[in-house]
């Protein structure tokens, strides 16, 4: 009995909270407040969504976005661990490189947004370029960062037992970096997703993005349908956000202790 | 560090940025690409347009938008992050909701808000101050959580009220946190920024470069890119400087090897 | 030499005012009605007088900052009383100063060692100018004079426990607690410190009660020392200790008596 009270107790609060928002929201839009053509009903908008969830519209509009973001991101990783694992482990190539890698950090990945729509047309070669580039370069420094703030004694142990080269680097320098590297993904396939949509909405590649912009030049009976589309948006990134917390968890439970330190600290500056 | 590595070091950190723009230099001098136009060109141009010409007052609605947005959405984000910590029912109430909000892709609203808000600027800016808010909010309420027990024990035992605690204790002791969110805030708000002057607009640096790259002017495309680039470079660097200063305490304590406030 | 369980207050000098300190049947329990219920501290009272330094010490796990806690007014009993200065306590008085173990946690690091010590200062409305020749007089007198426009963590941990003992003193409480604040600094540094302590409280007169682990500091310090069993704790006994007024690390510590204090103590505190 106790065990099912405490299970109830801590969903409850968020569930009546969540109705009554939802009832809010019905209520404001009913009453005037705000036209149909500027705010949809939440009855209609979830009336909407129940039919999207059955169209194949929706699921390719979100297969679509997933792929662009899944291959973009794994192109951004493998490139990041390379190069950031090569740069970190060398200081003549680190010095070299930060000033560059810092700058190029620092550009909002859309400037070149126009110039790769140019190149690549509305294509998902031109959302994945769009998201590796976007997601690389953050990424690479939390990778250098991981692998230069290998613990020294971590680093003489492995030397006084021997422990060098390929093996070296599996069994010590990665596994050491890996708070870091997996900070830098959770950060990175969030700015991955919004970059998927960029693309979408500007660069008119298939995916959600491109949906919702479709429903609404549709006209205003679109409206929900378009309200549908964005809650999909959010629930893609809870489940994409929510995989890389379960990733992360799993991968890493040996540095779950650690990690009551916050893993703000591991976020390179 | 004496002159010999001093000199040494400014070497190395620059060779490998100068021979890049070297070789962009002669590269695009010499290639046909039409999408990537000889350096000089684009220089030229640069200097025609926007130091001579009027093309710098793109510039203006676009971080008219931006302060209006980033400011405004960073403060909801902060106050309603402090709310959260100060009345826990209300964290535990809402957090569900507050996180599928933070994890939507702030862009997919864009069409939405302009539904609701038409084609003129408020749109943008209530884009960017929508998605500025939530990692504010969620680090600001992660920072005062995260303060150290003890730290309220010592400021009861002082005889400190509420006020004070709020304002010497649980600010300065939260502000790490929060300015990494308002970083991540500073990010969000640059892109939604573009974004919104991509996708039916009129005006700002967005359009400007949009614009141009629909009616193949390609020099002048990049002109846009290249002061876009500098601009939110320029404004991560200016945010990344005052923070260093403002929490010089707290990357001094680091340094010297102390742990977490 | 030893008294048993349940003695009171000792020195006929306090005999008219109230006691510092009265606590009766304090008893604290964590999570009362629920599964993981715990009493930290079952049944402990004890008095002190006014310009006493008592030591509280036990086995870990005693219960022994629970006990400060509770006798600070950061924590309210489960039942019993706690009297300071003949008033119930609800709130931490202003005339109590605390000094926590872990200096690192309790020292602001946003501020200077200044500012720090000037906080309460600030708290009571105490004028600029005022405040400013507290903070030099107390830095001062744990002398750290030349550290005030530098941060916490800019100093060693003995001298970071200075200025939190400095910060405390700036308001001149009547009453200090100290709960174990030399357990984390060296021991060449806590021989140093518990000096300054003693010097301190003989020049400022105040009351302290400082709670530790550490038997050989307990009998050093200590005018009585009130010794806890394990949790639950109760009082076991409640030590006098005749050293004299004027003690020093070297003498003292290889005295007679010291040596005969503390194999009774650390008979009590053993685990059987």
């Amino acid at each position: 009995m106790q065990a099912a009270i405490g299970f109830v107790r801590p969903v409850l609060v968020p569930c009546v909270t969540l109705l009554l928002v939802l009832a809010g929201w019905q209520a404001v839009t009913v009453s005037g407040l705000f036209r149909p053509d500027q705010f949809p009903t939440m009855t209609d908008t979830l009336t909407a969504l129940g039919a999207a969830l059955g169209t194949s519209e929706l699921w390719t509009a979100v297969g679509a976005t997933l792929q662009g973001w899944a291959i973009g991101l794994v192109i951004a990783a493998v490139l990041a661990v390379v190069v950031g694992c090569v740069l970190g482990a060398n200081d003549v190539a680190f010095r070299s490189t930060a000033s560059l890698i810092e700058v190029f950090k620092a550009i909002p990945a859309i400037a070149i947004l126009p110039l790769v729509i140019l190149v690549l047309g509305s294509t998902i070669g031109m959302k994945v370029f769009l998201i590796a580039f976007g997601a690389f370069w953050p990424l690479v420094i939390q990778v250098i960062y991981g692998v230069r703030a290998m613990d020294p004694t971590v680093s003489d142990t492995a030397r006084a037992l021997g422990v060098r080269g390929w093996r070296r680097f599996v069994t010590v320098t990665l596994p050491s970096a890996s708070p870091y590297i997996a900070t830098g993904l959770r950060i990175a396939s969030a700015s991955a997703l919004i970059l998927a949509v960029v693309a979408e909405l500007v660069g008119g590649a298939e995916g959600i993005g491109r949906r919702i912009l479709f429903a609404r030049n549709a006209g205003v009976t679109a409206y929900p349908t378009m309200y549908a589309y964005i809650l999909v948006a959010g629930c893609l990134g809870i489940v994409l956000t929510g995989a890389f917390f379960l990733l992360e968890r799993k991968g890493m439970h040996w540095h779950e202790s650690q990690r009551g330190v916050g893993t703000a600290g591991l976020e390179a500056r | 560090m004496n002159r010999r590595t001093r000199w040494a070091r400014l070497a190395l950190a620059v060779w490998l940025p100068v021979v890049v723009l070297v070789v962009w230099w002669f590269a695009s001098a010499t290639s046909n690409s039409p999408y990537f136009p000889p350096l000089t060109d684009i220089l030229d141009e640069l200097v025609d347009e926007w130091v001579f010409g009027d093309a710098k007052w793109q510039l203006l609605p676009s971080l008219r938008n931006l302060a209006v947005g980033f400011v405004g959405g960073s403060l909801l984000g902060v106050l309603g992050g402090a709310l959260l910590w100060r009345v826990p029912v209300l964290r535990r109430a809402t957090n569900p909701i507050v996180y599928f909000l933070y994890v939507l892709p702030a862009p997919a609203l864009l069409p939405a808000m302009i539904a609701l808000f038409g084609l003129g600027e408020v749109r943008q800016m209530a884009l960017i101050a929508f998605g500025a808010t939530w990692p504010a909010l969620l680090n600001t309420l992660d920072g005062m959580r995260g303060i150290d027990e003890v730290k309220f024990d010592t400021a009861r035992a002082m005889g400190f009220g509420a006020l004070r605690t709020l304002w010497q204790v649980v600010l300065p002791g939260a502000s790490p946190q929060i300015a990494a969110g308002l970083r991540a805030s500073l990010q969000v708000s640059i892109i939604l920024m573009v974004v919104s002057e991509m996708v039916a607009a009129e005006e700002g640096i967005g359009y400007f470069i949009l614009e141009a790259q629909t009616v193949f002017a390609i020099t002048t495309m990049w002109t846009g890119i290249l002061v876009l680039a500098v601009v939110g470079t320029a404004l991560n660097y200016a945010f990344v400087g005052i923070e260093r200063r403002a929490l010089a305490w707290h990357y001094g304590s680091r340094r010297i090897g102390g742990g977490p406030a | 030499m030893t008294r048993t369980l349940g003695a009171t207050a000792a020195g006929g000098s306090a005999a008219q005012e109230p006691p510092v300190l009265d606590v009766k049947s304090l008893r604290k329990v964590f999570n009362a009605g629920r599964p993981d219920e715990r009493t930290a501290i079952d049944d402990v009272s004890f008095t002190i007088a006014k310009g006493e330094f008592v030591c509280v010490v036990g086995p870990s796990g005693a219960g022994k900052t629970t006990l400060l806690r509770c006798i600070s007014g950061l924590a309210a009993p489960s039942s019993g009383t706690v009297r300071f200065e003949g008033r119930d306590l609800t709130a931490v008085p202003d005339e109590i100063g605390v000094v926590f173990q872990d200096y690192g946690r309790s020292l602001f690091p946003w501020f200077t060692n200044g500012r720090n010590i000037a906080l309460p200062l600030r708290a009571r409305k105490v004028a600029r100018p005022e405040r400013d020749k507290r903070v030099r007089e107390v830095l001062e007198a744990v002398g750290l004079g030349h550290v005030e426009k530098q941060y916490p963590w800019q100093l060693s941990g003995g001298m970071q426990q200075r200025v939190a003992i400095a910060r405390t003193l700036s308001y001149r409480p009547d009453l200090l607690l100290m709960d174990e604040p030399f357990a984390s600094v060296d021991a060449q540094t806590r021989f140093d410190l518990e000096d300054l302590i003693l010097r301190v409280r003989k020049d400022a007169g105040i009351t302290v009660v400082l709670v530790t682990h550490d038997i050989d500091e307990a009998i050093y310090l200590a005018d009585r020392i009130v010794v806890l069993t394990g949790s639950p704790s109760r009082v076991r006994e409640i030590l006098e200790v005749p050293l004299g007024p004027d003690r020093d690390q070297v003498t003292t510590r290889s005295s007679e008596e010291f040596l005969a204090l503390r194999k009774h103590l650390l008979s009590l505190v053993m685990p059987q």
